[in-house]
């Protein structure tokens, strides 16, 4: 799945816990220097921002019209 | 679940704990109340013993539940860290079983000193659990309809509980006080600014997890919480300079925003892709119906005032919305949340090296299934002994001790499992 912000895409819409964390952390391993993924999921995940941030990684939410939670999580 | 109640954010398991266990004791008090008081207790709205056991479900089983569950996951759906978690979950739970018991006591039996007590006792239990959440929150963004949501229905909670303890001190000492105005007033505070906007601000959440459905969407969430508090300083605004037309049209535009928001939800149930639905999806469609049908009942009496004098009408709408449907939504919850967080503990006393059993054999499905057409049962019993008091008030007050304290039952038999899983898996684990 691809998306106008990046190729790397987890969608965890409708995926139960704990796999939206596991796929993000799976694919953050496979992402380059500068590259960036993005998760998509109906809830914001305050754990894994926790995680993000103690492991040094940006991200940015935006918050689609239809409830979608966008985390462009950068490398 | 996990992103519910994360590993690392979580208090210890005794902080929400105590509060999910002595809540169906206080339900079972009230069905006994109700058992023991019989017809009398449904012969209006005001009756004492009516008051005591509608404050025993709603402070005792409710508030309990609420603030139970806020100290354990508002670290996770808001990223807002309590400090000392559990001394304030002590604090708390003692605040409110005692003060649950003082209300209702000085309903019953009139003595203004335990009302006093009580509207001191629980003002003090709702002013420390206020203070700490508040200082959690202030510095977190409202990024997300759940985090505003969150913030609003603080202000609620100080709202029902500011006019409840007014209105308690007022009885004790005979107050001049417009007592029927203020109680609607108080009780939409308390189901509407505080419950209502509560349960949407974690619906938004849980729904979409619980049940694999898709999202709220974005506006009408960001909207739900801002509308029911500013309705409800409206209906303030017109009890205070006494225009009734105003409460009327208020109270109408509230039960239309409960409605589109159960009706939403209802829908969004229907879109779920978890095939097989469990305890916690039936309990919730059960009090998304009954909350429906509450919220006609009110829209129905704003425009025809004449209905609220019917026989058992105002007592059969506090049966849909509390039992039917308050009650129904924090059993369901609770239902996902205590196996989670018994799992949750026991993973992580397993250290990755024992690992943890399946939820369902800490709590089973058909356990709580069963558990449900219970309490089910028991809504319907209510909702008869409302109209027909003489011939149903008793045996429904039993069946609704019998289903709160199967619930009790259910819950106390995780912890039992939970307890011996622990001690298994620290015994393997010694054993290496």
């Amino acid at each position: 799945m691809s998306h106008p912000k990046t190729p790397h895409v987890v969608d965890a819409r409708y995926m139960e816990p704990p796999e939206p964390f596991v796929k993000t952390m799976e694919m953050l391993d496979t992402l380059q220097a500068g590259e960036k993924m993005l998760l998509l999921l109906y809830r914001e995940p305050h754990p894994l921002y926790k995680v993000l941030k103690q492991n040094g990684h940006s991200y940015e939410t935006e918050l689609l019209p239809d409830g979608t939670f966008e985390i462009l999580i950068s490398r | 679940m996990q992103a519910l109640l994360s590993f690392e954010n979580a208090p210890p398991f005794a902080a929400p704990l105590r509060f999910f266990l002595t809540a169906p004791l206080f339900a079972v008090l009230a069905g006994l109340l109700v058992a023991v008081e019989g017809p009398a207790v449904f012969a209006s709205r005001w009756m004492p013993a009516a008051l005591a056991a509608t404050h025993l479900v709603t402070i005792g089983f409710m508030l309990q539940i609420m603030l139970g569950a806020l100290i354990q996951i508002l670290p996770v759906v808001a990223g807002a860290n309590l400090g000392r978690p559990l001394l304030v979950a002590r604090i708390v739970h003692a605040g409110l079983s005692g003060g649950a018991l003082l209300l209702a006591g000085g309903f019953l039996f009139g003595r203004p000193l335990l009302l006093s007590a009580a509207a001191l006792l629980l003002a003090l239990t709702a002013l420390i659990f206020l203070g700490t959440t508040l200082r959690a929150l202030i510095g977190v963004p409202s990024t997300s309809p759940t985090i505003r949501g969150l913030k609003l229905a603080l202000l609620g909670l100080a709202g029902v509980v500011g006019l409840g303890a007014l209105m308690a001190l007022g009885l004790a000492h005979g107050w001049a006080l417009p007592l029927a105005a203020l109680t609607d007033l108080h009780a939409g505070w308390g189901l509407g600014a505080w419950a209502g906007v509560l349960l949407a601000a974690l619906a938004y959440v849980v729904v979409p997890m619980f049940q694999l459905t898709p999202g709220y969407p974005a506006r009408p969430s960001w909207w739900f919480p801002v509308a029911m508090l500013a309705l409800l300083l409206l209906w303030s605004a017109a009890v205070l300079a006494d225009w009734p037309v105003l409460v009327r049209l208020v109270q109408w535009l509230a039960a239309l925003a409960g409605i589109v928001f159960a009706g939403l939800t209802l829908r969004l149930q229907g879109q779920r892709r978890r095939a097989r639905p469990d305890a916690t999806y039936a309990y919730w469609q059960f009090g998304l119906i009954a909350s429906i049908l509450a919220l006609f009942m009110l829209s129905t009496a704003t425009v025809w005032p004449a209905a609220a004098d019917l026989a058992g009408w105002t007592l059969s709408f506090g049966i849909l919305m509390i039992a039917g449907g308050f009650m129904s939504f924090m059993i369901g919850m609770l239902y996902k949340i205590v196996p989670f967080l018994a799992w949750m503990h026991l993973q992580n006393s397993g250290q990755a090296r024992v690992p943890a059993p399946n939820m369902n054999r800490i709590l089973a499905d058909l356990a709580m299934q069963r558990q449900m057409k219970a309490h089910a049962a028991a809504c319907g019993l209510l909702l008869l002994g409302a109209v027909w008091p003489d011939w149903f008030a008793r045996p429904a007050g039993l069946a609704f001790a019998f289903a709160s304290g199967w619930l009790g039952w259910n819950l106390l038999g995780a912890v039992r499992r939970y307890r011996w899983h622990a001690a298994d898996i620290a015994a393997k684990l010694a054993a290496r």
